[in-house]
């Protein structure tokens, strides 16, 4: 008896424990069609699950102030999947592979979103956006919506951001003490360049200064690197240019080897952090803040992030240090570097969305989340609670800057204003602050007016989706290998040429068939 | 716990009595060995969740795996992506790149890892013994992240202590981190501070069991300390020398992710690309599973050829292999 009782215990556990793995392993696929938000078949939705990456330090629970207000808002339950945008990309991959698809997520135009999209897993909402029904999806910048496309087709509401950002930001103490006005041309610029590091800009009497400081960049080409500006504002076009009906890379053109000639004069001459192969993007600002190299191309908020810096260091003339200017003038004439414009868009998966009339109820949640009240709950918060509101500003609750965090650093990540930005900004903090924030809007209005777009934003090429990272790397590499004098320019022409061989063609012949199709 | 020790017991019993191949048998073993098999359990199952399901999605490498189609929806294309990867232009400078690497790791990394576990043998002052040792293990326990910013910041061009050191000593003015001839040394440099004090260990506990009588003898026979070393430390620890250079073979083209992909940058990528970064270029930021999958298995494949090949030459040259 005692025999058989001891049998039985192992075995039973052994039983449950098979049972729970089997349970486990198969409870991902049993879940049927896979209703994110629990809404069934082809019935009206009564809750709407989002996917949305988050950068605060803890995501904000369901159901929070936030949560309830856009739930009261839209008249739908909402829920958040919150993915810390670190993994949010590998992510997405998961959940699209896995059954538990949500109503919407955040994505953005990557190869396995393409082919996805193509494959039909996402709903194509151009003639949706297009019809009106929803005002407050109208977007503001239509050429902004045609670069979020897949060859002429919106598969999301794209996430707004300022066209224009970069700029070039320079110590202004040194200037002053050159006697340098701000440079409006490139010429003017390498000018600058060459006297902050010959003619001694900080008047210490020692050579230990220089122009330009450029970190090793992580993205290839036109990924909005300083080379990047440099070659555009020479007048070599976004990435692609077209030339009489025919697009072509930029990197082909003269006006780009001429721009790779500038840039390695730059760094041979010794008016470039010498470390600019390999310095960390991360650790940008030191140099500029230690006093070493005065010359910074990116993005505009980089400015005051640096004014704040210097408030640190040195608070009496911390307003003395940065000079903002805008885009310049190049030899061909006069080119401004524009962003995207976006940042992801919010796609609705076919296989949790089912119907049309689903469809059209969630653009309509969509539509309410980009309302004037909605857009204030996503970027602000709570008035009266975590801010409040004086001459059109907003100012925030010290106690509450946790609740703040999670505002800016999670829901804000679900505005996407797109029929433009209508919440509060932020009060600056003293009169220095507002004059930096109203010379970064006139910046911005006027160097919009040259921009050059990609022409070929939109263009999804075949070969370009499986082997466009390759191909970029070999060129951006071959750039630095220019600049750093390793290649001659026949060096780079081999370069070109190994593009050309190595699919690069085909991407040619892909993209102007398609660009000649969407005219 | 009683009952452990019983099958214990009965276990030990069993193999006294030859037993016939049937299922009666069978049943038989398992009552038997019932604790045994029950501890087994977690192990069993690490393997199959962890280790051989997934292989059920090693076959994306001969589909064009679309996440949102699925492994099964994905279209079916054959060799097409290893075709791809074989012929591809890269292919020769990718597998020279890894197998200079893993040569100079074997050949270089690996030996010093012995050396090292000798000289700390020699040591005769213990706690000096300990308190080494002990440093050594330490570089082990850093990140590579940490490992590299440690370099860049030595290295860095213009104020890197060890940079400017190097360069008074040598009158030129070398880009350690960026010149494609320093990138292998520097990776090199790397591997042998992080890992070759922890490497030592297994060759401390082989050594440790080395019969001290056979040194005695040896210094009334009037051996040296090298002749010592040379006739009898290193032939104890022979095998255990050998099962670790079978091993370590097999890894050859596993040249470490981390710290190849951190030490890389545009100036250095010609001999810093490996099939490893390659793998994580064309799969993860370009989306191609499938390649990138043909690409691993390929690699895995390689792995286990040197491997049995490793453990073959050892046996024919007499010695004990691992299988």
């Amino acid at each position: 008896m005692t025999t058989r009782k001891r049998l039985r215990a192992p075995l039973a556990i052994l039983t449950v424990t098979g049972l729970a793995l089997t349970a486990a392993c198969t409870s991902g696929g049993d879940d049927g069609d896979g209703d994110g938000g629990g809404d069934g078949g082809g019935d009206a939705l009564s809750s709407l699950s989002i996917m949305a990456p988050y950068f605060a330090a803890v995501p904000p629970e369901e159901d929070d102030p936030i949560d309830l207000a856009l739930s009261e808002l839209t008249g739908v339950d909402l829920s958040v999947q919150w993915v810390p945008n670190t993994d949010y990309g590998e992510r997405t991959n998961v959940v699209l592979a896995g059954d538990d698809i949500p109503d919407v997520m955040v994505m953005g135009k990557t190869p396995a979103f393409v082919q996805t999209a193509e494959a039909g897993g996402f709903w194509e909402l151009t003639d949706y956006l297009n019809s009106g029904d929803y005002p407050n999806l109208v977007s503001e910048n239509p050429e902004v919506q045609e670069a979020t496309s897949v060859n002429g087709h919106v598969y999301g509401v794209y996430r707004s951001r300022d066209v224009i950002r970069h700029c070039i930001i320079l110590r202004a103490d040194w200037l002053a003490n050159l006697g340098l006005e701000q440079p409006q041309t490139t010429d003017e610029l390498f000018e600058v360049a060459r006297a902050f590091t010959e003619d001694d800009p900080d008047g210490n009497g020692q050579d230990d200064t220089y122009g330009f400081i450029n970190p090793a960049w992580p993205g290839s080409i036109g990924s909005g690197s300083p080379y990047d500006a440099l070659e555009l504002w020479n007048g070599a076009g976004n990435v692609w240019l077209e030339d009489g009906g025919e697009l072509v890379p930029s990197f082909t053109t003269d006006e780009w080897m001429e721009a790779l000639e500038y840039e390695r004069d730059l760094v041979q001459n010794g008016y470039t952090n010498p470390d600019y192969a390999t310095m960390d993007p991360a650790t940008w600002n030191e140099p500029f803040l230690n006093g070493q190299g005065g010359i910074i191309i990116d993005v505009q908020s980089r400015a005051p992030q640096l004014v704040e810096l210097f408030r640190e260091q040195d608070p009496a003339n911390a307003e003395s240090y940065v000079a903002l200017v805008g885009q310049p003038e190049g030899p061909h004439g006069t080119f401004a570097m524009p962003t995207a414009g976006y940042s992801n868009f919010l796609a609705i998966p076919r296989s949790s969305v089912e119907t049309e009339e689903q469809l059209e109820q969630v653009l309509q949640v969509l539509n309410d989340m980009n309302s004037t009240e909605a857009q204030i709950l996503l970027n602000n918060g709570i008035e009266g609670d975590n801010f409040t509101v004086e001459d059109d500003y907003a100012v925030y609750n010290e106690d509450r800057q946790d609740f703040t965090d999670q505002v800016s650093g999670a829901w804000a990540q679900l505005g996407t204003n797109v029929a433009g930005y209508n919440a509060y900004s932020t009060q600056p903090a003293t009169p220095y602050d507002e004059e930096l924030a109203q010379l970064r809007l006139d910046l911005q209005a006027e160097d919009l007016e040259n921009a050059v777009f990609n022409p070929a934003a939109a263009l999804a090429s075949e070969t370009y989706q499986s082997s466009g990272t390759q191909l970029d790397t070999l060129i951006s590499d071959a750039r630095i290998q220019f600049i750093a004098g390793q290649i001659d320019e026949a060096g780079v022409q081999d370069v070109i040429d190994r593009w050309h061989s190595q699919g690069g063609d085909q991407v040619i012949a892909e993209l102007n068939e398609l660009y000649s199709e969407l005219g | 716990m009683a009952t452990l020790i019983e099958a214990e017991a009965a276990s030990g019993g069993a193999d006294i009595t030859p037993r016939p191949q049937n299922r009666r048998n069978v049943r038989e073993t398992i009552v038997r060995y019932r604790w045994l098999l029950f501890l087994m359990l977690p192990g069993i199952t690490y393997f199959a969740l962890f280790r051989f399901w997934p292989m059920y999605g090693a076959q994306i490498a001969w589909r064009d795996y679309i996440p949102f189609l699925g492994i099964q929806g994905s279209e079916w294309v054959g060799w097409k992506h290893f075709e791809d990867f074989f012929t591809n232009p890269d292919f020769p400078r990718l597998l020279g790149n890894t197998l200079i690497l893993a040569a100079l790791s074997l050949f270089i990394a690996f030996p010093l890892t012995i050396v090292m576990a000798l000289l700390l043998n020699e040591l005769r002052l213990n706690i000096l013994k300990r308190t080494v040792q002990t440093l050594v293990y330490v570089p082990h326990f850093l990140s590579w992240t940490v490992v590299v910013s440690l370099t860049g910041l030595l290295f860095a061009i213009g104020n890197g202590p060890l940079w400017t050191w190097l360069n008074d000593l040598m009158g030129t003015e070398i880009n350690f981190l960026a010149d494609p001839a320093w990138f292998r040394p520097l990776i090199v440099l790397q591997d042998v501070w992080k890992n070759t004090g922890w490497g030592t260990i297994i060759f401390l506990a082989a050594l440790a069991s080395v019969d001290q009588e056979q040194y005695e003898a040896a210094i009334i026979d009037g051996a040296g300390r090298w002749q010592r070393v040379w006739h009898i430390t290193l032939p104890s620890i022979r095998s255990t020398i050998i099962v670790l250079l079978i091993l370590q073979t097999g890894q050859i083209l596993n040249t470490g992710f981390e710290q190849i992909y951190l030490m890389s940058n545009a100036l250095n990528r010609s001999v810093a690309d490996v099939f490893d970064t390659y793998v994580y270029f064309v799969g993860i930021q370009q989306g191609s599973y499938s390649y990138a999958t043909a690409v691993g298995l390929a690699k895995a494949i390689v792995g286990v050829i040197l491997i049995f090949g490793t453990n073959w030459i050892a046996k024919r040259f007499n010695q004990t292999g691992i299988f």
